[in-house]
């Protein structure tokens, strides 16, 4: 009951996008940035009453880390009709995600030891530029852009982080680091850039959520 | 003596090493004050020996004589001159002096020519671009640059015109620029200019385009946005055109053309992003475009250029039905998609408009494609998302060079 779709067509594409924004969420970091190298296959079932199911098998590199892929699937249900609703997301990585502990620390050691909070904008900039030590804070960006991105798409919006508009670090007295971000959003089908503020809370050891 | 027999002997290992050198050879000025003074330089001259080397001949007394001297010969010329009461001056003292320093400067020269040279690996503004497109235009004779009419704001709409010859070639469209924070495209637009016009005479693919077909290639489309993108707004969009009645400006270029215009996948409010217009051909960046297409009249092939995604696409976007020549176009997609795989590994996606990324009314190559012109391919270029807009500049000349591939192979097929 589950149709084949081709890769290249924009329906696949779109829950791909989807997928990868849940991904991101789950398990990007400032040590880790998951892309896409190639959409390998994909399904769609369609459920009465329910929505459309997509089942996507994807082949994922990590920007940081680019000679090699890890394969992973995923599942994503647009529900019928409901405008309010996230898509339902599954994912499920096939082997080992390189780790990124010591380099989490690292981060994580140098944003605490800062005397004035971070404040820095415009990610990458208009030519494509990222100072290296921004790197981490434009990788959290995609995770905080990723839960963004899961939340508000449908079968008819295609999501992608296109710059940082300004992020600004908040100290906390707990020991999340907190990032409040503006974010550019493209979206595809219609073109639009949109704007969005997300406070994003991240822990070397516990990740990331995004403050509601 | 042992002086001269240094020279001689270095003048012949010079000579024997094919390397010419000219140390101590000077070129004397002789004023000849009558005929008789001019008989005696002509004897001068037919001494071999001396190896004189007349720069201008003795032949009338009023006019000067120059001659260059090898260093061995120096002080005896002189003698004689001297002994025959013959007036010289010294215009060069030391000849290689004033080659070894002519060398220099041809080499500072070269560089700063290099150095003044366009960057194609970096991002520039309107006015440096048109600057190089006049660089292009007057260093290769069959490259012209032409004015098809004015922006919104007044500025100029610059196309290069390939042409080897003949009249009313059949002829190939390329674009540019048309969504002006596409920045990548109007990059290796220039990059792919500056590979088309030097190669031609030693590529023999692009000799041989250029032989038969005349190519013109629109880098900036859309260059009122393109100057926004600089100064106000660099994910600016569409054109700055004003629009009646709306606070807000511009309109979607890529939806106002005259092709299912006002049908679905453009919006008919002003503020949107793909905003078709009042009506199509409303803005006068893409009117320009299809007057000079239609007065043309022998068009073959229409090739646009946008970012990103890694698509390549044919018609059409405004209906989900495809093509008469559906076979043809995509299998040459595919072609060419390998060749821009081959360069580097992108994969662009190959297919329709309305299958691969959206149904899009008023498109530029539905417009051409409806109109006789049967291969029309839009291409998207890098990347599928990480940077999106923002690619970054160590990235033009890769992507111009995928593309180059992409476009030569569908250029071929056109051709033959």
């Amino acid at each position: 009951r589950a149709m084949e779709l081709p890769p290249s067509h924009f329906p696949a594409a779109r829950a791909a996008a989807v997928a990868m924004g849940y991904l991101r969420y789950l398990r990007g970091g400032p040590g880790r940035g998951l892309e896409l190298r190639e959409l390998r296959r994909a399904r769609r079932q369609d459920i009465d009453d329910v929505g459309h199911k997509y089942y996507l098998e994807l082949e994922l590199e990590d920007v940081l880390d680019k000679d090699r892929t890890v394969n992973c699937t995923a599942e994503v249900l647009y529900h019928l009709g409901s405008k309010t609703s996230a898509p339902d997301v599954q994912v499920t990585v096939q082997g080992e995600l390189r780790s990124t502990e010591e380099a989490d620390e690292e981060f994580y050691n140098w944003i605490r030891s800062l005397e004035k909070e971070l404040v820095a904008e415009n990610i990458p900039d208009s030519h494509g530029n990222v100072p290296p030590e921004l790197e981490p804070i434009h990788l959290l960006a995609w995770v905080a852009s990723g839960y963004v991105i899961w939340q508000n798409s449908t079968g008819n919006t295609k999501f992608h982080l296109a710059q940082v508009k300004h992020v600004k670090q908040v100290k906390r007295s707990d020991e999340d680091l907190q990032f409040d971000y503006v974010l550019l959003l493209h979206e595809m089908v219609s073109q639009e850039l949109l704007p969005w503020q997300v406070t994003l809370l991240w822990h070397p050891q516990r990740g990331a959520r995004v403050s509601q | 003596a042992n002086m001269k027999l240094i020279l001689i002997f270095a003048a012949l290992i010079g000579v024997s090493l094919c390397l010419e050198t000219f140390v101590g050879h000077q070129v004397l000025r002789i004023k000849t004050k009558n005929e008789e003074e001019v008989k005696q330089l002509q004897l001068l001259e037919s001494l071999e020996h001396l190896e004189l080397d007349f720069w201008i001949n003795p032949s009338a007394p009023a006019l000067p004589v120059d001659v260059r001297i090898p260093a061995v010969s120096v002080q005896s010329v002189k003698a004689f001159l001297e002994s025959q009461g013959i007036e010289y001056s010294i215009l060069i003292e030391d000849l290689q002096d004033v080659l070894d320093k002519e060398k220099q400067d041809m080499a500072k020269s070269a560089q700063r020519q290099r150095s003044s040279s366009f960057d194609f690996g970096a991002y520039h503004g309107l006015d440096d671009i048109n600057e190089e497109l006049d660089h292009l235009a007057s260093e290769y004779s069959f490259v012209e640059k032409i004015q098809i009419g004015e922006s919104y704001e007044k500025r100029p709409l610059y196309v290069l015109k390939f042409s080897t010859g003949g009249s009313e070639r059949p002829a190939i469209w390329l674009d540019a620029g048309i969504h002006s924070r596409e920045w990548v495209t109007q990059a290796s637009a220039l990059w792919i200019a500056n590979k088309i016009a030097s190669d031609y005479g030693t590529d023999a693919s692009i000799t041989s385009l250029l032989d038969k077909m005349d190519l013109f290639l629109l880098p900036v489309a859309n260059p009122d946005g393109f100057v926004y993108t600089h100064t106000s707004n660099r994910m600016w969009r569409k054109t700055r055109s004003k629009i009646p009645g709306s606070i807000c400006v511009g309109v979607d270029p890529n939806r106002n053309w005259d092709a299912g215009f006002g049908g679905p996948g453009a919006s008919n409010k002003p503020c949107s992003d793909s905003y078709h217009g009042p009506s199509a051909n409303s803005e006068v960046e893409v009117k320009s475009v299809v007057d000079f297409i239609k007065n043309h009249g022998n068009f073959k092939a229409f090739l646009t250029l946008h970012s990103y995604s890694q698509l390549l696409m044919y018609p059409y976007g405004y209906k989900c039905t495809r093509p008469d020549d559906y076979a043809e176009l995509e299998s040459l997609g595919r072609a060419a998609a390998s060749s821009i795989r081959s360069l580097y590994g992108t994969t662009f996606q190959v297919g329709t408009i309305c299958k691969t990324i959206y149904q899009a009314s008023g498109g530029s190559i539905d417009w051409s494609y409806d109109n006789g012109i049967k291969y029309s391919f839009a291409f998207e270029l890098r990347d599928t998302g990480r940077y999106g807009f923002l690619l970054p500049a160590n990235q033009i000349i890769p992507a111009a060079k995928e593309t180059w591939l992409g476009l030569k192979k569908i250029m071929e097929h056109v051709r033959d």
